[in-house]
């Protein structure tokens, strides 16, 4: 019974995504060349996450030297569909690797690869709508905790455990078309599950406001009390300068009584 | 002799005269190279014709200003064109010269034809025409400071025995007299001419007043003889000098031009709404790159503009997190060394109240720099006032308000070090600032341990 309503739902889920998939494809020809012109003094703001997981797998492999597998992935903050409104991701991996350029087309967006080095991972966002440029992220593939050269074997635990380097960002859609609008507001969810990140990225958030918050206040305070001390010392430069230019100005008069 | 026996083909000399040698030998001779003297090569491209115009060393003859005419005369020996009428009689003559005081006769050759006509070279005793006054208009109007009677009737004779001329005018003028220069005499002269022909009424080319400025003539003449009399040094040094002056012009024009496309930029910025970002850029790269020449006033600390595009289109959140070019590489390493201080990343999360905290919060760090800056200026200024005053005045001492002295260790050292203070070890080591800052820490400690034992 029970695999049955599964199955059912599956089979439902996939003849949507199928239905979702051919309507993208009439949707560009809907709206025209222009994709049915831009909304002005609209905003919409998708946050999203990128990175990478590392899992040492505890000693050199004999064939290549990897050490390591890892996953770049991006996914959104929240659960939804980014594929709505992204058309692919491309990943550009070091020029080692056998096919550096990979397009990912459905989520999820990641590649998993094994390698031995770190290095930088350019991650290009393209769109469905034709007249939206693409978006560029720079990722430094993290592999070690502590700075190469150090053996891994010296780091006590985390050993087995993967190392997360994840990061939060968001793309800012300024005037969106009414293409681009209809996209971006009608995404679907990802799962039926929990959806969560190996980050917490709101206590992250949180702490962040409240430090730059405190250093702001910090910072105002000096520079009010820089301001006084300059308003000081332009004060006394030019009581400085009068009793100089006094003394000058009048040899023999003796200036001792002022202070 | 020679050539008739060989065309009789009589004994001929064993060896033929006109030898190979004797032709090489003369050869050998005759290009006897005179020595060249420098011939200044002509330059490519000019003109055979023109470069024979050029004066110089070699070539001192001046080609004439003035076309000539003398197509019959010139170098050519001409020949006398003797008519072929018939002669003409002369006669031995008495002939007075009209120019001649004295009526003297004397004789010459001359045409029969030509008996009575008046001598021919009379007419080149040509006069200067002078004006006299009298005794009553001497009187009158003539009179002047300096000048008799006497001497204005000898200069008047001397100009009218030598023409005006007035260099000899001026070496025949008496010695006992006093001694008068040429624009002197010529001061006179003139002053007196120009007061008769007002007197007179004279007009026309008569009347005409001479406006001689006896001064201007004099300084001038001095300015001639200086010019004359430069030593070729410095001739040298007075070109030097020009082209300098060319070359500073020329800078300062530039100068201008640039300020002008400036202000046009900045107006037409301020003008139209839609500026591209990079001519933004440029124009706060060329402001700054200006500002940054001159030390930061009060009045140039501002922190830092965020370039803030509201275009259309996509964008990541970290793009308007990023520090705009215009700010200098000091600035942005001191802006690190503070975030690290502050227990805050370097690129922090890019959300939006983030990104706008951590945008206010760096503008914030450069300002306090720049203040910070302007501080330790006066606080240098006040230092050097004082030791300046301290050898002028020795009994008297100028005291530099508490605040304002550095590192002050004197208060408890758990006082909270100002975050300002932690930028010492920002700058970078190559400024003079950093130099005086730290001659003054040091006398600064040297004082604190004084204090203290």
């Amino acid at each position: 019974m029970e695999c049955n309503l599964f199955l059912c739902s599956y089979l439902g889920m996939a003849q949507a995504q199928i239905q979702q998939q051919q309507q993208k494809g009439n949707q560009s020809a809907d709206f025209g060349p222009d994709s049915g012109g831009r909304i002005k003094g609209l905003t919409i703001v998708k946050p999203l996450i990128y990175g990478n997981v590392a899992r040492y797998f505890g000693k050199k492999r004999e064939e290549d030297g990897h050490t390591h597998e890892w996953t770049v992935y991006v996914k959104p903050y929240n659960n939804e569909d980014m594929s709505n409104y992204v058309k692919q991701i491309h990943f550009k991996l070091h020029e080692s690797y056998a096919d550096q350029n990979r397009m990912l087309t459905a989520p999820p967006y990641e590649v998993t690869e094994t390698g031995w080095g770190e290095f930088e991972i350019v991650i290009k966002i393209y769109f469905h709508d034709p007249n939206e440029r693409p978006v560029t992220i720079y990722h430094i593939l993290k592999l070690f905790q502590s700075p190469p050269g150090t053996t891994p074997a010296a780091v006590t635990g985390d050993f087995k455990k993967p190392l997360v380097s994840e990061f939060y960002e968001e793309l800012i859609f300024q005037d969106p078309s009414a293409m681009m609008h209809q996209l971006l507001t009608n995404t679907r969810q990802l799962t039926l599950g929990e959806y969560k990140h190996d980050t917490d990225f709101e206590e992250k958030k949180e702490k962040t406001i409240k430090n730059l918050l405190n250093a702001k206040e910090k910072i105002s305070n000096e520079i009010a009390d820089l301001r006084e001390k300059i308003k000081l010392a332009k004060d006394t430069i030019t009581k400085f300068k009068e009793e100089i230019s006094k003394y000058q100005g009048d040899m023999s008069v003796d200036v001792s009584g002022l202070s | 002799m020679a050539d008739v026996r060989d065309i009789l083909e009589l004994e001929r000399s064993p060896t033929p005269e006109v030898s190979k040698e004797v032709i090489l030998g003369l050869r050998k001779d005759a290009p006897k190279r005179k020595k060249e003297k420098e011939v200044m090569r002509r330059p490519e491209g000019m003109h055979r014709e023109l470069y024979a115009l050029l004066y110089s060393d070699s070539n001192k003859d001046l080609p004439p200003l003035l076309p000539t005419d003398s197509a019959g005369q010139g170098y050519k020996s001409v020949k006398a064109k003797l008519g072929m009428k018939r002669v003409r009689p002369w006669k031995w003559m008495p002939f007075t010269n009209p120019a001649r005081k004295d009526g003297a006769v004397f004789y010459h050759w001359r045409r029969t034809c030509d008996e009575g006509k008046e001598y021919p070279f009379a007419m080149f005793n040509k006069k200067v025409e002078l004006l006299s006054y009298s005794d009553a208009e001497y009187s009158e109007h003539l009179l002047c400071e300096g000048w008799t009677r006497a001497e204005t009737d000898i200069l008047f004779e001397l100009c009218h025995r030598f023409d005006l001329r007035w260099p000899v005018i001026h070496d025949r003028w008496p010695p006992h007299l006093t001694a008068r220069s040429i624009e002197d005499l010529k001061e006179r002269y003139y002053n007196v001419t120009n007061c008769l022909k007002k007197v007179n009424n004279l007009t026309g080319p008569e009347g005409k007043i001479v406006n001689y400025d006896g001064d201007h003539e004099r300084r001038r003449k001095q300015q001639l003889l200086k010019l004359w009399d430069r030593t070729p040094k410095q001739i040298e040094e007075e070109q030097q000098l020009i082209n300098e002056l060319r070359k500073i012009e020329a800078r300062k024009k530039e100068r201008e031009k640039k300020t002008q496309d400036l202000q046009k930029l900045i107006s037409a910025d301020t003008d139209s709404r839609k500026m591209t970002k990079t001519t933004k850029k440029k124009i706060q790269q060329t402001k700054v790159a200006k500002l940054d020449t001159a030390p930061p006033s009060l009045e140039s600390c501002t922190g830092i503009k965020f370039p803030d595009i509201k275009s259309s289109g996509v964008s990541l959140r970290s793009q308007r997190m990023k520090l705009p070019a215009s700010v200098g590489q000091k600035k942005v390493k001191a802006i690190e060394q503070l975030l690290t201080e502050l227990s805050l990343e370097n690129s922090p999360m890019a959300v939006e109240e983030v990104c706008q905290l951590f945008n206010d919060l760096r503008s914030d760090l450069v300002l306090m720099y720049g203040l910070r800056t302007i501080l330790l200026n006066y606080v240098f200024e006040l230092q050097t006032l004082k030791h300046q005053c301290e050898s002028v005045m020795p009994d008297k001492v100028l005291e530099i308000p508490e605040a304002l002295t550095i590192n002050t260790g004197e208060e408890s050292p758990s006082r909270p070090r100002a975050i300002s203070e932690m930028i010492d070890a920002v700058a970078t080591p190559n400024t003079p600032n950093r130099k005086r800052k730290a001659a003054l820490e040091q006398s600064n400690v040297l004082k604190k341990i004084k204090a203290r034992t």
